[in-house]
């Protein structure tokens, strides 16, 4: 009895194991893999906030008209992590943020790679996105 | 009826809520803290409901089981629900307009009024049953009752990232 109890943890556990690692919430429960954007605008704030921080970012339509998105980023500690602080970030800087867009909200985006005004490039990404090389 | 929000804006604005809310480390270490005590309870709590049900240590008294588990289930308990009220205090307004935190707290007062229940009412006459392998049918629903809804209310809550209903 003990023996097949232990088997059977192994098992599930084994199966646990093959499972990819799965992120705070799934990528794919709210954006588009298909839909990959590349936005350039000016940040109007940055929320460096846990579990998930947000880059509200406004881009200029073909029409001329202005587009407010908000980005979704990674937390503070994996942002730590690939080399940004909160004070790289100020409201009304120019940046290059490419990401993927919402599967039901066209003004959400997760954010993949921000690229500052002097060309230093940052992953931004959560854990659990696909695997497009943006993060190294 | 007065609205809650701008007491909510007002405790997110402040420096020590502010400061978990953007801390690398001290948000994901209460998160863990919570999550880590969350099990603890639960799984000690699902052994007394599996001695309930009659699916565990039915060859062990009921008291005895409850003697032996109680502390450690408060000792899950406490900082469980420190570290659940320290997160509602770091990010007020997220929790207030998520669904799911909502049915969470629901859940939760169910299983706290299932284990009061069953405290005051059903357990003060177990001494009848007490070293049966079967517990009263009163004392069977009320186990499995707990294991229910503290398996919502775990289900729920790691629902609350998603919004669904947002």
């Amino acid at each position: 009895m003990k023996m097949k109890i232990f088997l059977v943890l192994l098992a599930a556990g084994a199966l646990c194991a093959v499972q990819p690692a799965q992120a705070h919430h799934a990528f794919a429960a709210e954006y588009d893999v298909t839909k990959p954007v590349t936005l350039t605008g000016i940040v109007t704030k940055m929320e460096w906030a846990n579990p998930h921080g947000w880059i509200y970012m406004d881009t200029k339509e073909p029409d001329g008209k202005v587009k407010h998105w908000m980005i979704e980023t990674a937390g503070p500690s994996q942002l730590v992590r690939h080399g940004l602080k909160k004070a790289d970030f100020t409201d009304g800087m120019s940046a290059v943020v490419k990401g993927y867009q919402g599967t039901n909200d066209p003004s959400l985006a997760n954010g993949r790679t921000l690229v500052m005004k002097d060309g230093r490039s940052f992953y931004i990404g959560s854990v659990g996105g696909p695997n497009d090389g943006a993060e190294r | 009826m007065p609205s809650i929000v701008p007491t909510l804006t007002w405790l997110e604005g402040l420096g020590w809520t502010t400061a978990i809310r953007e801390s690398p480390w001290g948000y994901p270490l209460i998160e863990t803290s919570h999550v880590a005590s969350i099990v603890a309870f639960a799984g000690i709590v699902i052994m007394m409901d599996l001695r309930l049900v009659g699916l565990a240590f039915t060859h062990a008294p009921l008291a005895l089981i409850q003697r032996r588990l109680f502390p450690w289930q408060m000792a899950g308990l406490v900082p469980s629900m420190a570290t659940g009220v320290l997160l509602c205090c770091v990010d007020p307004l997220r929790y207030y307009r998520s669904m799911f935190f909502w049915i969470k707290l629901l859940l939760m007062a169910l299983a706290g009024v299932n284990a009061l229940a069953f405290h005051l009412k059903t357990y003060q006459r177990a001494d009848r049953w007490d070293e049966d392998p079967q517990a009263a049918a009163t004392a069977r629903l009320a186990g499995a009752v707990s294991l229910v809804l503290w398996s919502a209310t775990i289900v729920t809550g790691r629902l609350i990232p998603y919004n669904w209903f947002n």
